[in-house]
């Protein structure tokens, strides 16, 4: 009788454990997948997000395509809001960035947060410089606080709308040194470095792209730079804490999150899916190519991420005097 | 001289048999992508990025010249044949352009697009290789006070616009400018009218409310009766259907201050062709000996703001290649993509990679030929299109207006907007209101505002900042000149009558 | 006095009040500039002036400048045809544009121009097949999707 239970719980057993592994792995994609994007065509995340279904394709990642589809608005809320209507579905996958941690913040009409999505991984960082024009009287960053500390709000910076990474530098950076000094926010990068160009503005913060030829021209100079440790294209340019300001790091972030309720299966391949991807020399050499860092981050370290991002975003915000709404 | 050997070596360039056709294939695929409403070059051209990365850059920055410009010469197809703007800036053509083929001048009208963007189209090349770095510079001395007065130059152009009631006019406008503050605020992340909805965050796509508002609106101001409006049927034989002398001649004038007028404005970076479109448009109709005939189907009417759209191509051009800096969407994607081929465009671009400028500029030429002789035989087979019955046409005119919409945001909301906007369209032309200054206020308003509050932030809230720079302050004096126009016209006819 | 425009003006009027009311919300004057209610105040504001204008010029016009009076047959047919517009914009989500747009067609051919139902639907064939071959078969444009998948 003993022998008998031993022999069904032993077979019970090996039938569970085979069932588990087959259920691990269980999930592969079987129709096209939907990759979103909150940017229209040529946008940010748009190029990176057709970037990755290029190297998909080429090293055969996938059995199935991968369709970049672009649902774009409120800078990423109607993206989050069509992802949130597609509960449970697991062929269908979205691209991330600060925006869609930021806005629900400052927005009324947002239903849906970061948090109520499925985050799968982190995928990219990317660093930033502070430039000035290259006939400023700025040799360092901080000659420029001290200029700022001299004429409180006369200075001028030019940016992107107020909770973008340029102005949560500023606030960050003026809350550290008691200085104050006014943003003025353009939509387009093009107006932004016009205005620096003009003389109209002082400073601002650039993408070490959009930077980088107007180095090779002379018209700029990078002050510092904004990222955890210098890039190989600049070994000679301070990060912001070298430079003696002890303010923390924040990031721009590109990951990859799924809808609401993704079951476990299906979050766990796409983790060790873009992890392959990652992985790959051609997706090395884009982030080389674009001056990214590689941020990857798993599924759990993401989730904690997400948590501590969104806290300096909304503590940053409300001391700048926007109204955040959750 | 350093000038003729860059376009001597660029003409070469260009002029193989391999760069012709992609310059053709970029010019067609343009001309189709401006025909329909709606899609504009900045999607097309990022939707073809990945395939260029096949091809030389050279062919391949020839090709995507040819959809941009492409782009323009069909945009104004619809315009005139259906009312329905192709995209911001044929609003403008559509005013005259529509009427002249209601009154039977169909393919005149388009003849006369096609010349006034092909003369503008050469005059902003020829300009772009003349003088484009020191226009680099003046530039970048434009800034938001200076983009403040433009505005206000735009806006004023409503004065010119109006027509009977003037009040009419300020109302429309107004409603317009409302329109154009839907959304989320820039500076303060404010969220404006939005009534609750997060798909009005951006606010409202100018597509839709001029797709609505103007097609819509025409098509069922046509449907009070079962007959409709009969258009004049269109004139047999090719010499009909072309611009005959006497329209040529009117248009003299027309062909300059397009040229000018667009490049000028194409050079600001953020300031984009409607705007210069309304001011050709305003400028003609103050300085012509008619204007009261404006709105009712003239030929100047169409090659002005035809012009200044083309030629503010060869403007945005300018800051783009010298300075690296985009002056519009289109531009911003060519940027987008010189970067991505290895190109760096920049004051070292033209002495690191002349062959590529001038093969460029050589095919900015090229392409406007091609254009223009694409587009003449194709206007007797356009013409066609008001052969059609209208139970045909008008259904067709719905379908192609919600395409367009859609093709735009994908969003059934937008096509919620869309319905609305075709019923406030017809209830404009019912009362009396004209549609133009509603167009106007929308376009500009958002601008205008975010210039007048980044030039008030530069200055700390001193207001003088508009009037101490002599760029901004210039403008605004022309600004008080345009409004000044009609008060002096009213002025006059009075002295005319008093003399009786 | 025409009615239509003592109406609009009516309308226009409450727009603008509505407008400076939302307006009086937002900031009028920042630390750094003009706020988000700037602007909307003074445009709503001049909307309330100037369509009290436009009402007063009507009632101060003398009686002999009639306005056409409206005939409301034709906006009555406007306004049907508007309605099957609306609802077939509606449809979009259930239908997809293809049956939509056809339906809409049928419906103006057939109900509007009272053309034979032959030809109605030969035309409402037409154009539907037309645009599904130019749009999404030819140019790669999407149109609206509905249940049934296309």
């Amino acid at each position: 009788m003993v022998k008998r239970i031993l022999i069904a719980g032993s077979v019970a057993a090996l039938v569970a454990a085979n069932a588990g592994e087959v259920a691990a792995q269980g999930f592969k994609p079987t129709r096209p997948i939907e990759f979103l994007v909150h940017t229209g065509p040529g946008g940010g995340n748009d190029l990176l997000a057709r970037a990755i279904s290029n190297i998909v394709e080429k090293e055969k990642l996938l059995p199935v395509r991968m369709q970049v589809t672009n649902k774009t608005g409120g800078g990423g809320i109607t993206a989050m809001s069509y992802l949130s209507e597609k509960k449970g579905e697991t062929h269908t996958i979205a691209l991330f960035a600060n925006t869609w941690v930021n806005g629900p913040l400052m927005s009324k009409e947002a239903k849906v947060t970061l948090k109520d999505l499925t985050p799968i991984v982190r995928l990219v960082t990317e660093p930033g410089v502070i430039v000035v024009k290259a006939d400023s009287p700025y040799k360092s960053l901080k000659d420029f606080i001290d200029d700022a500390k001299k004429q409180p709000g006369q200075l001028k910076q030019s940016g992107g709308s107020i909770g973008s990474r340029d102005n949560i530098v500023r606030q960050l950076l003026m809350k550290n040194t008691g200085t104050q000094w006014a943003y003025i926010s353009f939509p387009g990068g093009g107006e932004r470095r016009a205005a620096l160009l003009g003389g109209h503005v002082q400073i601002m913060v650039m993408d070490p792209q959009e930077a980088g030829e107007h180095l090779r021209n002379g018209s700029l100079r990078i002050l510092a730079q904004i990222a955890e440790k210098r890039m190989a294209s600049l070994p000679d340019v301070p990060t912001v804490p070298e430079a003696g300001f002890n303010i923390p790091n924040y990031l721009v972030i590109r990951g990859v999150v799924g809808p609401p309720d993704m079951p476990a299966e299906a979050v766990k391949f796409w983790e060790a899916f873009f992890a392959k991807v990652a992985k790959t020399a051609a997706w090395k050499k884009y982030l080389a190519d674009n001056l990214f860092e590689d941020g990857f981050q798993t599924t759990a370290e993401l989730v904690k991420f997400v948590d501590v991002f969104t806290e300096q975003a909304r503590t940053v915000l409300k001391d700048a005097g926007v109204k955040i709404y959750r | 001289m350093e000038i003729f050997s860059g376009l001597l070596q660029g003409f070469a360039v260009a002029l193989t048999p391999v760069n012709i056709m992609w310059c053709f294939i970029g010019c067609f695929l343009g001309t189709i992508v401006g025909i329909l409403p709606g899609l504009g070059p900045p999607a097309t051209i990022a939707m073809l990025l990945p395939l260029t990365f096949q091809m030389n850059p050279t062919s391949a920055v020839i090709m995507l010249a040819g959809i941009y410009y492409g782009a323009k010469y069909g945009g104004s197809t619809t315009s005139i044949l259906l009312n329905v703007p192709g995209e911001s800036a044929s609003v403008v053509t559509c005013l005259d352009g529509y009427q002249m083929a209601r009154n039977g001048r169909g393919g005149a009208a388009l003849g006369i697009a096609a010349i006034a963007s092909f003369i503008a189209g050469t005059f902003g090349v020829i300009m772009l290789m003349l003088v484009a770095p020191p226009l680099a510079k003046f530039a970048l001395a434009f800034s938001s006070p200076e983009y403040f007065a433009l505005m206000c130059m735009g806006l004023a152009m409503v004065v010119l616009l109006a027509g009977k009631s003037m009040v009419k006019a300020l109302l429309a406008m107004l409603v317009g400018l409302w329109i154009a503050g839907m959304g989320t605020d820039l500076f303060t992340a404010e969220s404006r009218f939005t009534f609750g909805q997060a798909e009005l965050l951006d606010g409202i796509d100018f597509v839709v409310v001029a797709i609505g508002v103007f097609a819509l609106g025409e098509v069922l101001g046509n449907m009070e009766t079962r007959e409709g409006v009969a258009m004049l049927p269109v004139p047999k034989g090719l010499r009909n259907l072309l611009p005959n002398v006497e329209e040529l001649k009117a248009c003299r004038f027309a062909f300059l201050n397009g040229s000018v007028v667009g490049f000028i404005i194409g050079i600001l970076p953020g300031a984009g062709s409607t705007v210069a479109s309304f001011i050709s448009y305003g400028i003609e109709k103050a300085v012509s000996k008619h204007p009261e005939k404006f709105g009712t189907g003239v030929p100047e009417g169409v090659a002005a703001p035809e012009g200044a759209n083309n030629a503010e191509t060869g403007g945005a051009m300018v800051p783009m290649l010298t300075l690296g800096i985009p002056g519009s969407g289109t531009t911003a994607i060519l940027l987008a993509a010189f970067i991505l081929w290895g190109l760096k465009p920049g004051p070292l671009m033209i002495q690191d990679n002349p062959e590529l400028f001038w093969g460029l500029v050589a095919s900015m030429y090229i392409g406007n030929v091609i254009l223009l002789i694409l587009n003449i035989p194709l206007i007797p087979l356009f013409a066609q299109i008001l052969k059609l019955p209208q139970y045909v046409l008008y259904p067709i005119i719905f379908g192609i207006s919600v395409v367009g919409v859609y093709s735009v945001s994908d969003s059934l909301f937008d096509l919620s907007l869309l319905t609305f906007f075709g019923l406030l369209g017809y209830c404009m032309r019912k009362l009396d209101y004209p549609q133009a200054p509603l167009i106007l206020g929308l376009v500009l308003g958002d601008a205008m505002e975010r210039a007048l509050r980044q030039s008030l932030m530069m200055s700390q809230g001193d207001l003088s900042i508009l009037v101490s720079r002599p760029l901004s302050a210039g403008m605004l004096v022309l600004t008080a000149l345009v409004l000044a126009v009609p008060m002096f016209r009213k002025a006059n006819a009075w002295r005319m009558k008093a003399i009786d | 006095m025409n009615r239509g425009e003592v109406v609009s003006g009516v309308v226009l009027a409450a727009l603008g009040g509505y407008i400076v009311s939302e307006a009086a919300h937002w900031e009028y004057l920042g630390p750094d500039g003009p706020g988000p209610g700037f602007f909307p105040l003074w445009y709503g504001a001049a909307m309330i002036v100037l369509s009290a204008v436009l009402v007063v010029q009507n009632f101060l016009a003398k009686a002999t400048v009639a306005g056409r009076p409206v005939n409301w047959r034709e906006v009555g047919r406007v306004l049907i045809v508007w309605a099957g517009f609306a609802v077939s914009v509606a449809l979009l989500k259930v239908l997809g544009f293809i049956l939509s747009f056809g339906l809409f067609v049928l419906f103006m051919v057939a109900g509007m121009y009272r053309r034979p139902l032959r030809v109605a639907i030969s035309v409402a064939v037409g154009c539907a097949a037309g645009f599904y071959l130019v749009f999404p078969f030819a140019l790669d444009v999407r149109l609206p999707i509905g249940v049934l998948g296309f």
